[in-house]
């Protein structure tokens, strides 16, 4: 009974420990309701971290062209989510025309793009950490040069 | 008596000092630059908000083109031999005046030299009443010429002495639809 009891705490301890680190990153929200030409809603909330677990698993062949592209502009994207995360809230773009809005605010740690037109409407908020390490997996990807 | 005025002095100098800590300790403002572009006509607006304290920790990492460490190279050619360097620094050297004043049937230009500040006014009656009024303060255009090299001009430090500079509406572009106003201020938002 003791053992089944220690097991049963180890079991519930490594789960902890795994939600802890999964969620570690924060949380990615994505919300986007559909109005035409049915009304759909799809909301997902996922753990950061499976963003750059998906880029290393992703196959480097297709991640190559990318990863050589993004590769001169690493240290200008490390120096702009770096300020981002220091910034305080406050809205970088808003652009408004008639029946379409978009905005790409700082709230938190996160930065969250709200699309708003006729048909959808979109809201997704990414942790800045969980940006930048995607990003940074991402430029580790294939050859380097 | 006097004990007890002291007394009262003293507790008001120490409460002076508690109430103004936090504002001695807290770190410079920061400072954005902002960028609204307005389109009546067809109801579209643009909004672009940066910190200036961003701008100038991305911009030396800008390595492409003309672009290199926070320096922008001016080739005389790309200015049809105008040296833009030499044009600034003899601004910069001048005491305020007036340097160029057109004025036509439909259009007015003025550039001048006004308590520290470049201006540029120009009103073109001709295009839609189209109005354009540029402010830069002289100490951004110092910095632009702070580096030693000839054929550059320092961006980042340009951004630098913009922060340091007080609130101010550097470029507004009119005409009858549109309008584009470009300023900095301590808001984090334009409302």
């Amino acid at each position: 009974m003791l053992l089944l009891g220690k097991i049963a705490l180890g079991v519930v301890g490594t789960a902890v420990a795994g939600v802890g680190l999964l969620c570690s990153e924060g949380m990615v929200e994505v919300k986007v309701v559909e109005r035409q030409p049915e009304v759909h809603h799809v909301y997902v909330i996922a753990p950061a971290m499976l963003a750059p677990i998906a880029v290393h698993f992703a196959p480097q062949r297709d991640l190559s062209q990318a990863a050589a592209e993004i590769r001169p502009w690493m240290p200008t994207i490390r120096a702009a989510l770096d300020q981002l995360r220091e910034t305080d809230d406050m809205t970088l773009v808003e652009v408004k025309e008639p029946g379409e809005h978009v905005r790409v605010t700082k709230e938190g740690g996160s930065i969250v793009v709200d699309v708003e037109d006729h048909d959808d409407t979109v809201h997704v908020s990414t942790p800045i950490r969980a940006i930048s390490s995607t990003i940074e997996q991402l430029a580790a990807a294939g050859p380097s040069i | 008596m006097r004990k007890r005025l002291c007394g009262i002095g003293m507790i008001c100098v120490l409460a002076g000092m508690v109430a103004t800590a936090p504002a001695a300790m807290a770190g410079p403002t920061e400072r954005y630059l902002h960028v609204k572009v307005e389109d009546a006509s067809k109801g579209e607006s643009v909004n672009v908000n940066v910190p200036l304290s961003m701008a100038e920790k991305i911009l030396p990492t800008i390595n492409k083109g003309d672009m290199h460490n926070g320096h922008v190279k001016i080739g005389h050619a790309d200015m049809d031999d105008v040296d833009i360097r030499a044009l600034l620094d003899a601004v910069r050297t001048a005491p305020d005046n007036e340097f160029v004043t057109v004025k036509e049937k439909d259009q007015d230009v003025r550039v001048a030299k006004s308590n520290g500040n470049l201006v540029v006014h120009v009103r073109d009656a001709g295009k839609g009443g189209e109005k354009v009024d540029v402010t830069i303060p002289m100490k951004v255009v110092d910095a632009l010429l702070s580096t030693t090299k000839d054929n550059e001009l320092d961006v980042s430090a340009a951004i630098k002495a913009l922060s340091d500079a007080g609130d101010a509406v550097l470029v507004t572009v009119e005409d009858a639809s549109q309008r584009v106003r470009i300023w900095v201020d301590s808001k984090g938002s334009q409302e």
